[in-house]
């Protein structure tokens, strides 16, 4: 087994867990589709990082940084609704990358490219997803009740607005890492599909969350061995076997 | 006598612009049950969250120290497609099995191994609303506010509950705050009643205080219990 494969093995399994387990909280708080418009933002910070060498992950998560605060200051500003925020901030950022983003790279910076992971990147995504996948398992349960209740989480001693934010940290982290596996248009789905076939699946939050986490990994293994196979990039196919394992959930269904 | 567990003096709560409690004063000492009575829209849900610490107020509001308070909130509804169940509802606040049964027993619900496997959100509002009750019991707080808490309950369940009830708080010296916008069987085992509309209607022990006089105040007609 050559080790550029084991490489994008091991970095998929873990980004796609993590991302997984992150976006059964990400369902339950109605913030869908926040990973996809974070994946969106991330672009030029994608495109610079492709132009001049450096990691991709890095690159995504200084844009998304900026992307976060503006999105922040044009809140405070005008007070307009944050999903139109989002809108204008996360298409702007996709018209700034395709001003600079050389005509090679851009299937690279929409679906990914695992075949370009190196040791390094190995290991510093090994160690965040770690890191990221402890802070959600401490901050789940806490997070599950100030979503039934957020007076009745405050009156158990939960910091709604620290916890939030250390959430919000969690999905960028998780959005610049998971660009390297589908790339920024796919992102999305990564945090998306597992948890949702998880859901259909599940009668309690443990099965819904670890299965989840199972489903990103399966995607994940099976994007990348398609990839070693057949050649096909991996990005697309570890969002279809995610749609797949979906459309079977709907059969078993848990009413 | 024991010493006060809570002192209010002078709040006044503002909520957008609006006053919403004006010059209140109370105190209570253990185990205590204090009513608070009053109309809709009387800002009794608010003086219980500004005790809770959740409005911003004026004037004074000091619980003893270390005071560990449980909340029954009055809206508290779960999707029914939330894959959350009864057990890890309760093991948010980290409790065994026995202690879960225990407490859904105070409540007066039977409770089978089922039971605690179902989702939340597929109670039935009078199960739902007696789950979160025996939710706040569970870690036996000092001091349980309850707002309406008997919402949902039919008429023959609540007097049985309510017997439980003050059974456990008894039992276990807890002190009590419980909110009713109706007059009923949980003032008959009240100390203290307090009835409000924005301002102090009037408050003592309801032997003296629950008077047709005073209730004409409350409902705008005399009623009696």
């Amino acid at each position: 087994m050559d080790l550029q494969f084991l490489y994008s093995l091991i970095v998929s399994v873990f980004i796609g867990g993590v991302a997984g387990y992150l976006g059964s909280l990400m369902i339950t708080k109605r913030m869908a589709l926040v990973g996809d418009a974070l994946g969106h933002v991330a672009l030029p910070g994608v495109a610079l990082a492709l132009i001049y060498g450096f990691n991709v992950s890095l690159g995504a998560l200084i844009f998304l940084a900026l992307g976060i605060l503006l999105i922040w200051f044009f809140e405070v500003r005008t007070k307009l609704p944050m999903e139109a925020l989002t809108g204008i901030v996360f298409t702007a950022s996709v018209a700034i990358a395709f001003l600079f983003l050389p005509e090679t790279e851009v299937s690279t910076a929409l679906i990914g490219d695992i075949s370009q992971i190196g040791s390094w990147d190995t290991l510093s995504s090994v160690i965040l997803s770690v890191i990221i996948f402890l802070v959600l398992r401490k901050i789940f349960s806490k997070m599950i009740l100030a979503n039934l209740s957020e007076n009745l989480a405050r009156v158990e001693g939960v910091k709604v607005g620290t916890y939030n934010f250390i959430y919000l940290l969690c999905i960028a982290i998780i959005v610049a890492l998971g660009i390297k596996v589908t790339g920024s248009l796919l992102m999305g789905a990564l945090v998306i599909t597992p948890a949702a076939a998880a859901r259909n699946l599940s009668r309690n939050l443990f099965q819904y969350s670890y299965g989840a986490l199972i489903i990103g990994i399966i995607s994940c293994v099976s994007g990348v061995l398609i990839f070693k196979i057949f050649g096909f990039s991996a990005g697309p196919f570890v969002i279809l076997t995610a749609t797949l394992i979906f459309l079977i959930s709907l059969i078993f269904k848990k009413r | 006598m024991s010493e006060f567990i809570l002192e209010v003096k002078n709040l006044n709560v503002e909520l957008a612009g609006e006053q919403v409690l004006e010059d209140l004063s109370f105190d209570l000492r253990e185990k205590e049950i204090l009513v608070i009575l009053g109309p809709n829209g009387a800002g009794k849900s608010v003086l219980l969250r500004t005790l809770l610490g959740l409005h911003l107020f004026k004037g004074e509001v000091s619980w003893e120290e270390n005071t560990h308070i449980g909340y029954v909130p009055e809206e508290f509804t779960v999707s029914k497609n939330l894959p959350l169940s009864v057990k890890e509802f309760f093991n948010f606040k980290e409790a065994e099995s026995s202690e879960i049964s225990q407490s859904l027993k105070w409540v007066g619900m039977k409770i089978s191994p089922r039971f605690l496997e179902k989702r939340l959100g597929t109670l039935s509002s009078g199960q739902l609303r007696r789950t979160l009750i025996a939710w706040a019991l569970v870690d036996e707080p000092d001091v349980i506010l309850l707002d309406e808490p008997m919402v949902g309950i039919d008429i023959h369940g609540r007097k049985t509950i309510y017997d439980s009830l003050v059974e456990f708080w008894q039992k276990k010296n807890q002190t009590i705050i419980l909110v009713s916008h109706e007059i009923g069987e949980v003032c008959k085992k009240a100390d203290k009643i307090l009835a409000l509309n924005k301002r102090k209607l009037f408050y003592g022990k309801p032997e003296e205080v629950i008077t047709p006089q005073n209730l004409a105040k409350i409902y705008g007609s005399s009623i009696s219990l």
